[in-house]
Formats: C-alpha cells, structure tokens, sequence
C-alpha cells in the first residue's frame, strides 16, 4: 500500500460507504451466509444451545454440496445446450 | 418471576414476538433461552450487518428504491428502523460522486444477505411465539429424539 492510497482508505466509513469486494469474493460470500441459515434453521428446531454444533455443520455441509451440485448440474445443462446448438 | 414462568399467556407470548422483532434473540432470552437468543442474535446480526456494510445504508436501506428488499429487511424490525433513518439522512445531490451508492456486485450481495437476514429473523420470531406458547419447546418438539442429560440443568 502507498501512502497515496491511505485517504481513501481513511475516509471509509462503516455502514456509509460500500465495501468493494475483491474479485472472486463474491462467490465465497456464499459459505459464510450458508452458516448462518444453518445455525438459525438448527436453532429452530433445537431444545437448547447445547444440540446446536454438530447438526449445524451438518445442515452447513448439506447446503454447500446441494448447491455446488446444482452449480455443476446448470453448467452441464448450459454446455449441453452449447453442443447441440 | 412467579411460579408460572412456563405458562403462556397472550401477554408473554407477544413480548417474546415483538422483542425478537426488534432485535434477533432478545425474545429467546426474554424466555429464558439464552444460549439460543446468542446465537439468534450473532447469526442474525452478522448476516444483516455484513449485508449493510459491504452495500452502503444509503443503497441498501431504501423503501424508495427497493421496496420488496426493505420489506424483507422488516423482518428485522429494529436494525431497519435504525438504518432507515440514517438512509433518509443522507442527501446525495444528482449528478454528485456517488461514494454513498453501491453498484453490482456489491449490491447484489448486500441485498441477499440482508433480504436473508430479514427472513430468517422471521423465522426467529416464530420460534419465540412458539416457545412462549409450548413452554419452550421448539415447533417440531415432537419430532424430536428423546432429550439427553443434561448436567447444567438450565435452559439454553
């Protein structure tokens, strides 16, 4: 970092000035929401705090690899349409 | 508190709503579940927090400019009401630099995070009346497997 890039970085104001992402960033925003939807779905249906760790990671795993296989199933579909067309 | 801490009541019912409304878990932890009202308000928070930071308040909180996305975050009553305020405070002149503005994919991924965060408080608050009414069990208590020892003894 240069100092010439310092004032922007100063004048960020949290919550006032959007984040710029970095390139590719945002599909790993994804993991970090994935958690959350499962922590709050297993905190749903849990008695106490106590249950909550193992099903979450669960739940966090299901929600990753169903996503990643209908990622891979709609590329397929496209590249499928690809080769016929 | 008497001895009917367990009993629902209207009146218990509906401050567990509305205090989850307002803020994620304060319903949980008004009833007694604390650990759960943490972890509401952490998963919660961090999802509608994120969201509004990495799109800006001014972009992301705006019933002008996104009305079903303001209607989600309502979902959240209390950090929207906030951020709406500070939102209409700010007064961006046409045609200015548009520091304040968040364009794709930083949008994108604020409105999916706090469109999210929004629902899944929803959810939350559901689960507060839920356990105000059943005496802290969950909606699909009856579903569950049989609850083991538990040394605390308290409530999560």
């Amino acid at each position: 970092m240069t100092w010439l890039a310092l004032p922007p970085v100063l004048a960020w104001v949290p919550f006032l000035n959007p984040i710029a992402l970095p390139a590719g960033a945002r599909l790993w925003m994804f993991l970090p929401l994935a958690f959350c939807i499962a922590l709050v779905y297993r905190a749903t249906r849990a008695r106490t705090a106590r249950e909550l760790p193992w099903p979450t990671v669960i739940n966090f795993v299901q929600i990753v690899v169903a996503m990643v296989l209908i990622a891979v199933g709609f590329y397929a579909l496209h590249a499928l349409v690809l080769w016929f067309s | 508190m008497g001895t009917d801490a367990n009993q629902p009541s209207i009146a218990r019912t509906l401050q567990a709503g509305i205090l989850a409304w307002i803020l994620p878990g304060a319903g949980h932890f008004a009833l007694g579940h604390r650990g759960l009202g943490i972890v509401f308000f952490s998963a919660i928070s961090f999802a509608y927090l994120t969201g509004v930071a990495v799109g800006g308040v001014k972009t992301s909180v705006d019933p002008q400019g996104n009305r079903w996305l303001f209607l989600a975050e309502m979902g959240v009553g209390g950090y929207t009401t906030a951020f709406y305020f500070w939102s209409s405070s700010i007064r961006v002149p046409p045609g200015s630099d548009p520091e304040y503005i968040s364009f794709f994919p930083e949008s994108d991924v604020a409105q999916i995070y706090l469109a999210a965060a929004g629902l899944l408080n929803v959810l939350a608050v559901l689960d507060a009346l839920s356990r105000a009414q059943t005496g802290g069990l969950p909606t699909y208590h009856r579903d569950l497997p049989p609850a083991r020892e538990d040394p605390g003894g308290g409530r999560g």
